[in-house]
This record gives structure tokens, C-alpha cells and sequence, in this order.
């Protein structure tokens, strides 16, 4: 069931040989949010993703990797995703949990993996701090944007350059 | 010649001969048939301890040392109580004595060896191994020294030679696990299997939590964020991604983290004393707890019951019920499935078919006669012709003085106005069908196979390893034996089982074999605490066996009247009346599953959706497709079929992947509860009976109830608590089933109250019109309630959608 899905996706994502990964969309889509997933190894339920700091955002300039696992029953329940790249985001703690509706109650078996991960591409740009993971951090977004900025600039140069 | 010195530590996991006592163990020594020596008798105990040590002289390398284990209660019997032999030739494990003679001054020589008492030739079942220290004595000293050293246990302080002291540290160190492994040892072999189970059901999760973590920054499963764990305790992930904790001390689980703080055991067990208190306070509407009550109603009328085989007493049964009618019958049989006997105030029987939720006058096994013999009867050529058919049999049909039909039974010697061959009747005096639990429950416990048998069924179990005991005690016996009046023993306490006991027996085990610890049961993705057969169950061998003593509790509960301490998801109580599990079931069980199965009904799938008839399924870390039906793989789900598929995942996802276990605990449940009796109750009933129902605070319920498009002061909201305070226990805990999926609330009360993404309270939401009936979403706790205007239409309304068993949902 899983298999006939993953490799569709997988074509539409990652499967460009000889290409750099993070460009794949740039020409059809948003070229803001470029990002790229594949399978680790030849196990197809754990893809390995990452993710291009937007642009227009503190993460500008960072490469973000997420550790993804598909649970035996997708499409029907979402995949687990995670942040293995250290990052300052209300929305993402210290173990790499994403707080998103869509990996959780909102889910819905027509969601793909692309338009999973570029809503985490939109989650950088645009944090939710009124349903943070991280209070404190929603906290100094609310208060002090500027702070919140240079801290995640300084994260990105840290961890993700 | 040189010596040897022998330390007999111990043996473990002696051969359980007798079924209620440990052999007192003791050993005899022998080297060569004629030095012989014994050791003291350890008190019952299956892993004796001894760690005696003797001296043999003058031997060889190709002496042979006897050590025979025999039970000292029974040493006067035939075989002499013999547990079982062990030959070792002691130049096998010490090599050539007299070789290493001239280095042994700076050189210990001892062998720690652990054998597996082996049977003797009158071939009597033994078990275990014995662990023996052997070592060389030194003959320098041997010859003045070792000759008048027999044996006492300070023997080797008097051997000079450097080798004894290490030798008797060893021994030390040996016998100091000894202990600990036989206590493991000692739950008898089945408590092994479980053991094993244990381990690796727990390096599984482990490592399934493990590879769930591994790509984020990595706690141990004794630490996480907050700092190490207390000792014993593990950190785990259930297959929902929850954390709990596993307190290998006690073997329970834990949603809460633990804390090192000592109090915590008395947190614990001051819940588990709200819990028993909880489970105490249950009840069922059958008229009395007490277990002669029901049967005493029918004492009066009741034919002499066969003591031992069914059939008499089921007509016996019939004989008696008809007896209260004051009509009269030959045996009939038993009422088929989901029927049941009812009397009208004036004494008339009836009959009520649950199945199709009718009434008729018309005994549903008489019906089976007319089909079979009803062509011969003879009383239908005096009939009109009707369209209707012939009547059954001992029927007829008269005609008053002023010409107005009627019916006359001969077989019961009652006439009436119904014509039998309609099968629900119009009369006003045959009450309309009517849903009732508590006469339901009174008809079932009069059942002859229901009945309590003579004599009596004694249970004794250790409290705190009342799992292992019971399935020892449980199994051993034939179900008949189990229909006896119940005597439960815990051991080393006093009282007898007037029903207390017995009460704190299923409460105590109830917590212990659902435990999802020991991985037969895990929780529903709904909540923390309905339970679930873990189709990874079979990583314990023995498995299989566990559920038909699962099922067989269950049974026993439901026979003597007494309440289990555990809920079902709802899809398991269908499944047990023989119900087909629809994808409303699936709600209580995985609500995302749900909402996704519901999607793709609701939606388009055709090229959003790339899925075939099959399911991957994991097995021990291993991928499996499964095919939903023949060639599944190779089919596509489009929107014409998608109905299908659905019907057949949820069937799979609920039903087929526990099959197995399904099966084994049914066959267990069966043999105390006839399979064809319990159907007359529906699924929430069947929790009731199985479970009891609470005494519900609605205080308290009311105080943790949230509100949305409300107000607690609306009129509505008044009248939907008033409306529960007028129902009774019954019909509140059915309001509960139909909102949140489980008459079960939280010990600690309504505040406590979980849906599937954590705590949930309980929600009245304003939604829907007037004419329709409330809705439920099980996931949120949440009932959706119309703005009613009137009081008393709002009470049906309620009381409609309570009562609908399909229930839940109902969108």
C-alpha cells in the first residue's frame, strides 16, 4: 500500500539525478521554500528531508534536516517528523518536535509529503506563537522580534551553515 | 590420593509434584558408591539453598560424584520423593588431580558448574539443575588436615591452602544471585514464558522507541529531559507515540513520570485504594448482589435441576417458567439466540426477540415445529384457507358467540385474541419492545447453565504473584469445577470468602493481566485506560494460553457475579456478541484512523489517493503486506469500491490481526458463559455486565464539564442535568458510553477524563436543530446538543440516542 505511494512521491521529489537537491522546485514552485526527501537506505519507512532557511526569514542561508518516519498505516495516520538540526523556533523545541496541526489532528490521507514539508517551510517564515511548543521563545517573538531574530540568525550560523 | 572438596550451592527449580506444596529438598552425596554424605532439608521451596561443603579423599580423576535430590517429606514413600539426579566424573571438570599437585600451592583450582538434574531409571518427571563448587584439595595438607575434616560448613576455613578462601568468595558470589534467580525461577515455568515475554516485549519497544528517537538528540529509557529516572524505572513509547514509565519493582505502568521522592509508592497506592473502592461501589440493576437472590425467585417454581449435564436442567427451566404461567409444556429447548421470555403484568408470557427488537406472543420454537411438521397437522384442514399459512402446531382457530375470531393454544391451554402466525402483535396488552438491563439480567442469571453447581471451587493465590497463581489455579480446573461456589484464598491471610474476598481477587487481577506490561493487552489510541487484545501479543509463546485464562476470568466474573477493574474499547464487546465491527468502531479505537477512513468515504480519492486492497502491517520490526482479500495488492481502491475497502480494513485493523487471540480468549469465556446466552445483551450492556456500573457523582460531572455555545446557565444545559439526575445508573453510564466510547471515569473523577490528544473533559456543544437527535464524538468527549425548547422532548431525544446501540457518532 505504502510502496505505490512513496515511489510516486519519491519521483516527484527526489529522484532528479544529477541535480542539487535543494533546487528540485525552484523553477515550478514557490522558489522560496526549496527542500528535498528521500528514503535513508532502503528503508522506506525512514526518509530523511532538508529543508532551505526561507529567504525572508532568520533562517535565510541555514540547511535544515528532518528525520521523517512513515508509520505502517499511512496515509491514514501522518508521518512522524522531526527536526534533527538544532534550531530557535517557537514552534520547535530542543528534541526537534514541530508543533503543526497537520502532523497531528489535522491530518487528512491527502496531504503528500511536499505539502508537509512546505508548510514547515511556512512555519519558518511565519511562526505561530499563539500555539507555541516553546513558550518561551513565543514569549521574546511576542515581545522582542528583534531579539527573536538575531537569536535564530545566530542559531542558524551555529547549526545550520 | 589427593581430595576433592564439594560445594553443593544450591538447585533451582525443582519439579513441582504436589499442587498446593513445595518439597522440603535435601541432596545425598556420593563418590563412587561409597562415600556418602547428605545435606540439611531446605523448607519448601522448589531453589533450595544449602551451599554445604564436603571433602571426599581418596580419589581419582575418574571418580564419579552422585548427587541425588529427594524431598525429605516424602522420603519414606516408594520413590523417596526423588527430584532428580546428577552424575559428574570429577576428572571432567577438575582434569588430572594428581598433575597439578605439585603447582597447586600457588594456584586455586575450582570449578563452579551448574547441571540439569537428569531422571532416574523409574523414569519420574523431574526439572532444574543443581550448581556445585568443586575444587581440589591441596594433599600437602590434605593427608593430616582433610582426612578428619567431614562435613560441616566451616570445612573450608580449615582447608590450608590459598585456593579456599577465593574459592568460598566464589561460592558466595554464587549463591548470593542464586536467590535472586530462583525467585524468578520459582513462578514456575509459566512465569518464565511471561518473563521472557517481558524482556523481549521490552526490547522491542525499546528499540522501536529507539529507532522512533534516533535521528533527535537521545535519551536513555532510564533519563530523559527532567534527569534520570528513579531506580527500576524505564522510560517506553507505546505504539501511539505516548510516553509511559514501567516500574519494573512493582511491574506496573505509569502515564505520570515517576518521581524519586518516597512518596510516591504511597501516591500509588493511595490510587489503587481509590480504585478498589471505585470498583466496590459497582453494581447491576438485577435485584441483589447477593448470589442465592435470583435463584431463590425461582425456587418456588423450579423443577428439579440435573446437577451435571445441561439438557435436563434447560428443560427443567422451560418446565419451571411455564410452571409460573401455570400453562403447561413439554421441554421445548432453549429460547434461540437473542430471545428471551417475558410475562405481562397479568401473567401472560411472551417473548421478546433483541435481534429484531419485536415482541410476540408466538414461542419462536414452536415456530421452528410448524416448519417442520406443520404440513402434517392435521388441525389445518378444519381452517379456512389464509394466506397466512397453517398455524402451529396444537393451535386452533374458534370463533365466539357473537363471531368474532380467537385462538386457542392447546399446548399452553390459553387462548387468545392474536393470531399466533403474525409475528408481533397489535394487542395492547402485549407491552411494546422496551430495552431493559436489569430484566435482561435477571433472565440471564436464571439460566440453568447459570446456575451456581454444589460444592465448591477454592482458588488459593500468593497476593503478590496473583497472576502466575491464578493461571495455575484457573487452568487446573474443568470448567464445571469453576461453576462451584467460589472459596478464594489469598495465602497467609485469614477470612473467608463471603464475597469480599472473592471481589479483591478480581480487582487484583484484573489490574494485573490486562497490565499491558506483560503485553497481551495495550491501551486504545482513544485514552489511558480502555484496553485492547496487542496483536504483537505472540511475542510470548504461551500467549494463546493467556487469553483462554483472560477469557476464562472474564467468564468466571460474569458467572459468580463479580466486576472486573478493566474497560474495552467498544469494538471488542461486539465482537464477543458476534457483531460485525463497523468503521463507527474504529472511533474508540485509533481516532486519526478514523477520521482518514471517514475522509476518503467522504471524498474524492481517485488520484489523490494510491491505495490497493492491503494493509502493511509491522511484526517485530518487520513490514508485512497484507492482502484484504485474494490478490488485494494488485487492486486499485477507486471511489466505486472505496466502500469496500474500508469495510474490509476496519474488519482487518479490529478484527483479523487478533484473530488467534480473539479465538482463545472466546474459548475461554465460553466454557463458563454460553455463547447463545449472552447475545440478549447489547454491547454497552455486555460492559456493564462484565464491568458493573459506577455509582456517578453528578456533581462532580457536572463541575468538570465544559461548554461550547453555552452557558451552564442556559435552560437547555439545565435540563440536560436535570434530565440525568432523573435517569438512573444505568442510563447515566450509557450516556457516558455513547460520549465518550467507555462507561469508565477516572478514578480520580471527571477532571481526569482522557480523549485521544490527552486530557478531554467532558463538552456539551450547542449544534444541531431541535428535531434532531444529540450527536457524540467519542474522540472529544464532546455530546452535540440542539437547542431544545421543550423539556420533555428533549428527555426522548436523549433518551432515543442513549439507547441506540449503533450509536455512536450518528453523523
Amino acid at each position: 500500500m505504502l510502496k505505490l505511494k512513496l515511489s510516486k512521491e519519491q519521483c516527484n521529489e527526489s529522484c532528479s539525478s544529477g541535480m542539487s537537491p535543494f533546487n528540485l522546485f525552484s523553477s515550478q514552485r514557490d522558489p522560496i521554500s526549496s527542500f528535498s526527501a528521500g528514503p535513508v537506505g532502503d528503508d522506506l519507512y525512514h526518509w530523511q528531508a532538508s529543508i532551505m532557511g526561507p529567504p525572508d526569514s532568520p533562517y535565510a542561508g541555514g540547511v535544515f534536516f528532518l528525520s521523517i518516519h512513515f508509520p505502517t498505516d499511512y496515509p491514514f495516520k501522518p508521518p512522524k517528523i522531526s527536526f534533527t538540526t538544532k534550531i530557535y523556533h517557537p514552534n520547535i523545541n530542543a528534541n526537534g518536535n514541530i508543533c503543526l496541526d497537520i502532523l497531528k489532528d489535522q491530518w487528512s490521507p491527502a496531504l503528500t509529503l511536499s505539502k508537509v514539508l512546505l508548510s514547515i517551510c511556512s512555519l519558518l517564515t511565519d511562526a505561530n506563537p499563539d500555539d507555541p511548543l516553546v513558550p518561551e521563545i513565543a514569549h521574546i517573538y511576542k515581545t522582542d522580534r528583534s531579539k527573536y531574530e538575531a537569536t535564530a540568525r545566530e542559531w542558524t550560523k551555529k547549526f545550520a551553515v | 590420593m589427593p581430595s576433592i572438596s564439594v560445594k553443593l550451592v544450591a538447585a533451582e527449580s525443582l519439579y513441582k509434584r504436589d499442587v498446593f506444596r513445595s518439597p522440603d529438598p535435601f541432596a545425598v552425596l556420593t563418590i563412587d558408591g561409597f562415600q556418602t554424605k547428605s545435606t540439611g532439608a531446605a523448607k519448601k521451596t522448589l531453589n533450595p539453598y544449602w551451599n554445604e561443603t564436603f571433602q571426599f579423599n581418596d580419589i581419582n580423576e575418574n571418580s564419579v560424584l552422585t548427587i541425588q535430590v529427594f524431598d525429605q517429606k516424602k522420603f519414606k514413600k516408594k520413590d523417596q520423593g526423588f527430584l532428580g539426579v546428577v552424575n559428574i566424573r570429577v576428572g571432567d571438570v577438575l582434569g588430572h588431580l594428581d598433575e597439578d599437585t605439585a603447582v597447586s600451592s600457588n594456584r586455586s583450582r575450582e570449578e563452579t558448574i551448574t547441571r540439569d538434574l537428569k531422571r532416574s531409571n523409574d523414569n519420574i518427571t523431574v526439572s532444574g539443575r543443581l550448581i556445585v563448587v568443586l575444587s581440589k584439595v591441596a594433599s600437602a595438607g590434605a593427608s593430616s588436615a582433610g582426612r578428619n575434616v567431614s562435613r560441616t560448613s566451616s570445612s573450608s576455613n580449615t582447608v590450608p591452602n590459598g585456593g579456599s578462601p577465593a574459592m568460598t568468595s566464589a561460592a558466595t558470589n554464587a549463591s548470593s544471585h542464586t536467590p535472586r534467580r530462583s525467585t524468578t525461577a520459582s513462578q514456575a515455568q509459566q512465569a518464565q514464558a511471561v518473563e521472557t515475554t517481558l524482556q523481549s516485549g521490552s526490547n522491542t519497544t525499546a528499540a522501536a522507541a529507539a529507532a522512533a528517537n534516533s535521528s533527535t538528540r537521545q535519551y536513555s529509557s532510564f533519563e530523559d529531559q527532567y534527569g534520570r529516572l528513579p531506580p527500576g524505572w524505564e522510560r517506553r513509547t507505546d505504539n501511539f507515540g505516548r510516553t509511559y514509565y514501567v516500574d519494573h519493582n512493582s511491574r506496573t505502568t505509569t502515564w505520570k513520570r515517576p518521581t524519586t521522592e518516597a512518596n510516591d509508592t504511597s501516591e500509588r497506592n493511595a490510587n489503587t485504594e481509590l480504585e478498589r473502592r471505585q470498583h466496590r461501589g459497582r453494581t447491576l440493576p438485577d435485584g441483589g448482589s447477593s448470589s442465592s437472590n435470583i435463584n431463590g425467585d425461582n425456587s418456588a417454581v423450579s423443577v428439579q435441576v440435573g446437577n451435571n449435564s445441561a439438557t435436563p436442567a434447560v428443560n427443567g427451566a422451560v418446565a419451571a417458567a411455564f410452571a409460573a404461567t401455570g400453562a403447561t409444556t413439554s421441554g421445548l429447548g432453549e429460547l434461540p439466540s437473542g430471545w428471551e421470555q417475558r410475562f405481562t403484568p397479568e401473567g401472560r408470557a411472551y417473548f421478546v426477540d433483541h435481534n429484531t427488537r419485536t415482541t410476540t406472543w408466538v414461542d419462536p420454537r414452536r415456530q421452528q415445529y410448524i416448519r417442520t411438521y406443520g404440513p402434517t397437522n392435521t388441525t389445518i384442514q378444519q381452517q379456512p384457507v389464509s394466506q397466512l399459512g397453517p398455524l402451529p402446531s396444537g393451535w386452533e382457530m374458534r370463533l365466539t358467540n357473537t363471531a368474532r375470531v380467537y385462538f386457542v393454544d392447546h399446548n399452553t391451554k390459553t387462548t387468545t385474541w392474536d393470531d399466533p402466525r403474525l409475528p408481533s402483535s397489535l394487542d395492547q396488552n402485549v407491552p411494546q419492545y422496551k430495552r431493559d438491563f436489569r430484566r435482561k439480567v435477571i433472565y440471564f442469571r436464571s439460566q440453568p447453565a447459570l446456575r451456581i453447581l454444589p460444592g465448591q471451587c477454592h482458588i488459593k493465590v500468593r497476593r503478590n504473584n496473583i497472576f502466575e497463581d491464578a493461571y495455575q489455579e484457573i487452568m487446573r480446573q474443568t470448567p464445571e469445577d469453576l461453576k462451584k461456589r467460589l472459596m478464594i484464598k489469598f495465602d497467609g491471610e485469614e477470612g473467608l470468602d463471603y464475597g469480599g474476598v472473592s471481589r479483591e481477587f478480581f480487582f487484583l487481577l484484573s489490574h494485573e493481566m490486562f497490565n499491558p506490561f506483560y503485553c497481551l493487552f495495550e491501551y486504545s489510541a482513544h485514552d489511558n485506560y480502555t484496553i485492547q487484545i496487542n496483536p504483537n501479543s505472540g511475542i510470548n509463546p504461551e500467549h494463546l494460553n493467556y487469553f483462554k485464562f483472560i477469557g476464562r476470568v472474564v467468564g468466571l466474573g460474569v458467572f459468580h457475579r463479580r466486576f472486573l477493574d478493566a474497560f474495552f474499547v467498544g469494538a471488542l464487546y461486539k465482537m464477543m456478541l458476534r457483531k460485525k465491527v463497523v468503521i463507527q468502531d474504529m472511533e474508540g479505537v485509533d481516532a486519526d484512523v478514523y477520521n482518514s477512513l471517514n475522509w476518503t468515504l467522504e471524498n474524492s480519492i481517485d488520484g489523490v489517493l494510491d491505495l490497493t486492497f492491503s494493509a502493511d502491517d509491522e511484526r517485530f520490526g518487520e513490514v508485512v503486506t497484507v492482502d484484504l482479500k485474494p490478490e488485494g495488492r494488485d487492486v486499485e481502491v477507486t471511489d466505486e469500491n472505496k466502500k469496500e475497502y474500508v469495510d474490509l480494513y476496519t474488519q482487518w485493523r479490529i478484527v483479523d490481526r487478533v484473530q488467534e487471540q480473539f479465538k482463545a480468549f472466546m474459548d475461554g469465556f465460553n466454557e463458563l458463559i454460553p455463547e447463545d446466552l449472552v447475545t440478549v445483551f447489547d454491547e454497552r450492556e455486555l460492559e456493564l455486565l462484565i464491568g458493573g456500573i459506577a455509582e456517578i457523582d453528578i456533581e462532580d460531572w457536572k463541575k468538570h464539564t465544559d461548554y461550547r455555545g453555552y452557558q451552564e446557565s442556559d435552560e437547555v444545559v439545565q435540563w440536560f442535568w436535570k434530565c440525568i439526575s432523573e435517569w438512573d445508573n444505568e442510563q447515566r453510564a450509557r450516556l457516558l458510553q455513547f460520549t465518550t466510547g467507555t462507561s469508565r471515569i477516572p478514578v480520580n473523577g471527571f477532571k481526569d477524563l482522557q480523549g485521544s490528544d490527552g486530557p478531554r473533559r467532558f463538552t456539551i456543544e450547542k449544534a444541531g436543530e431541535e428535531k434532531q437527535l444529540p450527536k457524540s464524538h467519542t474522540c472529544f468527549n464532546r455530546v452535540d446538543l440542539p437547542p431544545y425548547t421543550d423539556f420533555e422532548a428533549m428527555k426522548q431525544k436523549m433518551s432515543l440516542a442513549v439507547e441506540e446501540t449503533i450509536g455512536f457518532g450518528q453523523e
